[in-house]
């Protein structure tokens, strides 16, 4: 009985998925899409891990107050953008899947080997990132440490990628000049150079029934900007009408903002509520309590701040309470202090906050009672939290406990 | 161009090597596992499901659009992969909303909005393709060679 040929198998494989809409040129220009998308959520994404976990050099911009709220709506909005961007490229090179043999030398392999990580951990990066803004979690892993590994790895999957393909990118990075090389190959009856699939669907227009490159692209592109459009209100309120598909509303949720993690996941609703609760400030081995009423009779201060959560969704609010930094003048201490915050959770990986002393200057800092002119609700952080200008929201911690002054 | 690879190269295969000793700096070795099973099973997803699912869409397409005029065919598989692409979102969110639901977080009516989105979708795509095809019509009945005759 004869063997198999795994070459005829691939190339029959190949032809059923061939299509004359591919071409180098299209995937040059998704490329190109994909790594704009990919770059602003890696540079948007650092930077929120930066505030999060600050090494040594990290900056902590306070002004405009929006802008955490516009880095993180850009990068979940990006992520959602892959997606299409994603499928519509790794579709654009499908039939090399099925090329035959798999591996023709170690360089070879070691460059399928770069692509398939890349592959495995792009799908895996996008799918969860968008699920984890769902706050559900159906993996075996953490979320936060394996995203931000991960982030390395598809960057650098990338950067090396563009350098491997960097002749095909360069040969295909002019539209013209592609158009004019397909017309000049269409003429002459010589396949196209520089294409892995000849192609003149870009020049003269498309095989019947099937779409031109200008029109895949264009579909893309409207389908890209379909999702964003219906997922981005949540980050940004000038698309809120829009929003079918995010899962947070702006102005939903108790005083109209959006909750996050609330007093009964914290295990904190009787302890918040509790007649007895004060806040206690520790300066130099000595502390204070304010009660809720002491807190009430300092000069009360009113600033119009975003909360702007990691998971992208984000919600402007006027907050109303005490400076932090009349606060710690109230115990002497000085205002360029670096903050020790713990809230009343009894655990979680927020119940501590350090504040870094840009914050703590700020005026705008507060420690906030009311939200759009009513008492805290207690899945808001009552009877007091923080909020301060520019912070991911899982900083602006809620139930407050205790302020040390470090 | 050589330098510029080489140091692009390089600094991808710096980045990559960084993030993968990361990973098992802050994960177990039962959560690498469940990490890679997680990609495998990602890949197999994209690989053996959408792409053959997509190709095979889009033969069934070929045949109906070669019925319409190149605009057309155009604008019905564009229809078809923006619903496509929402619907996948859609329906994601629509089964976590189902595990996950919570104050303030997934308490839209998903299934009504992708109903909606699919009903205004086939809308605009009707009334376009109905205009292009009776505009080419109307060229073609005058003779206007410009126009791009049915195959």
């Amino acid at each position: 009985m004869q063997r198999p040929d795994p070459q005829k198998i691939t190339e029959a494989l190949a032809a059923r998925f061939s299509s004359p809409t591919r071409s180098t040129r299209l995937t040059v220009v998704l490329g190109r899409w994909l790594a704009v998308s990919f770059t602003i959520c890696f540079v948007t994404g650092l930077f929120s891990h930066g505030l999060q976990n600050p090494p040594s050099w990290m900056f902590f911009p306070t002004s405009p107050v929006w802008i955490y709220q516009l880095s993180q709506g850009l990068h979940v909005t990006s992520g959602i953008a892959s997606i299409p961007l994603l499928l519509a490229k790794l579709w654009s090179v499908y039939p090399e899947l099925l090329r035959w043999p798999l591996v023709k030398s170690i360089p070879h392999a070691l460059e399928r080997a770069s692509i398939a990580l890349f592959i495995a951990s792009s799908l895996l990066q996008l799918t969860t990132g968008l699920i984890n803004t769902y706050k559900w979690y159906p993996w075996p892993f953490p979320f936060r440490e394996t995203h931000y590994w991960l982030a390395w790895v598809i960057w650098g999957s990338l950067l090396l990628h563009i350098a491997v393909k960097l002749p095909a990118i360069m040969t295909n990075w002019n539209g013209r000049a592609v158009r004019l090389t397909e017309l000049q190959d269409a003429g002459s009856g010589s396949p196209a150079a520089g294409t892995e699939a000849s192609s003149i669907a870009g020049v003269t227009g498309a095989a019947p029934g099937r779409w031109s490159r200008r029109a895949f692209l264009a579909g893309v592109g409207v389908t890209t900007g379909a999702v964003v459009l219906t997922t981005a209100g949540q980050s940004f309120s000038w698309l809120s009408p829009l929003n079918l598909f995010a899962p947070r509303v702006m102005g939903t949720g108790p005083q109209s903002v959006p909750v996050n993690r609330t007093a009964t996941e914290a295990k904190v609703a009787d302890l918040a509520t509790s007649a007895h609760w004060s806040l206690e400030v520790t300066y130099q081995g000595s502390s204070t309590t304010f009660s809720l009423a002491e807190l009430r009779a300092l000069p009360q201060h009113e600033q119009e701040l975003p909360i702007a959560c990691v998971e992208g969704w984000s919600q402007m609010a006027r907050w109303r309470g005490v400076r932090i930094r009349d606060l710690l003048s109230a115990v002497g201490a000085p205002h360029a202090s670096v903050l020790r915050v713990t809230s009343l959770e009894p655990q979680g990986p927020y119940r501590l906050m350090s504040m870094p002393a840009e914050y703590v200057q700020d005026e705008r800092t507060l420690v906030a009672l009311e939200l759009n002119g009513a008492v805290l609700d207690v899945e808001h952080g009552y009877p007091a939290r923080i909020i301060a200008p520019g912070r991911p929201g899982v900083l602006q911690t809620k139930w407050l406990h205790t302020v040390e002054v470090l | 161009m050589t330098a510029g690879r080489a140091v692009l190269g390089l600094a991808g295969a710096g980045l990559i090597w960084y993030g993968l000793l990361g990973l098992p700096s802050q994960l177990g070795p039962a959560q690498l596992v469940g990490l890679l099973t997680w990609m495998a099973v990602a890949v197999l997803l994209h690989d053996g499901v959408i792409v053959p699912l997509s190709t095979l869409a889009g033969a069934a397409l070929t045949r109906t659009g070669s019925r319409l005029r190149p605009a057309s065919a155009g604008i019905l598989r564009g229809t078809l992969m923006t619903g496509a692409a929402v619907s996948l979102i859609a329906g994601i969110l629509m089964k976590a909303q189902s595990e996950a639901r919570s104050i303030s977080a997934l308490e839209g009516d998903y299934a009504g909005n992708i109903f909606g989105f699919w009903a205004g979708l086939a809308f605009v795509a009707a009334a376009s393709i109905y205009a292009v095809e009776r505009t080419g019509r109307t060229r073609s009945g005058k003779g206007d060679s410009r126009q791009n005759t049915r195959p």
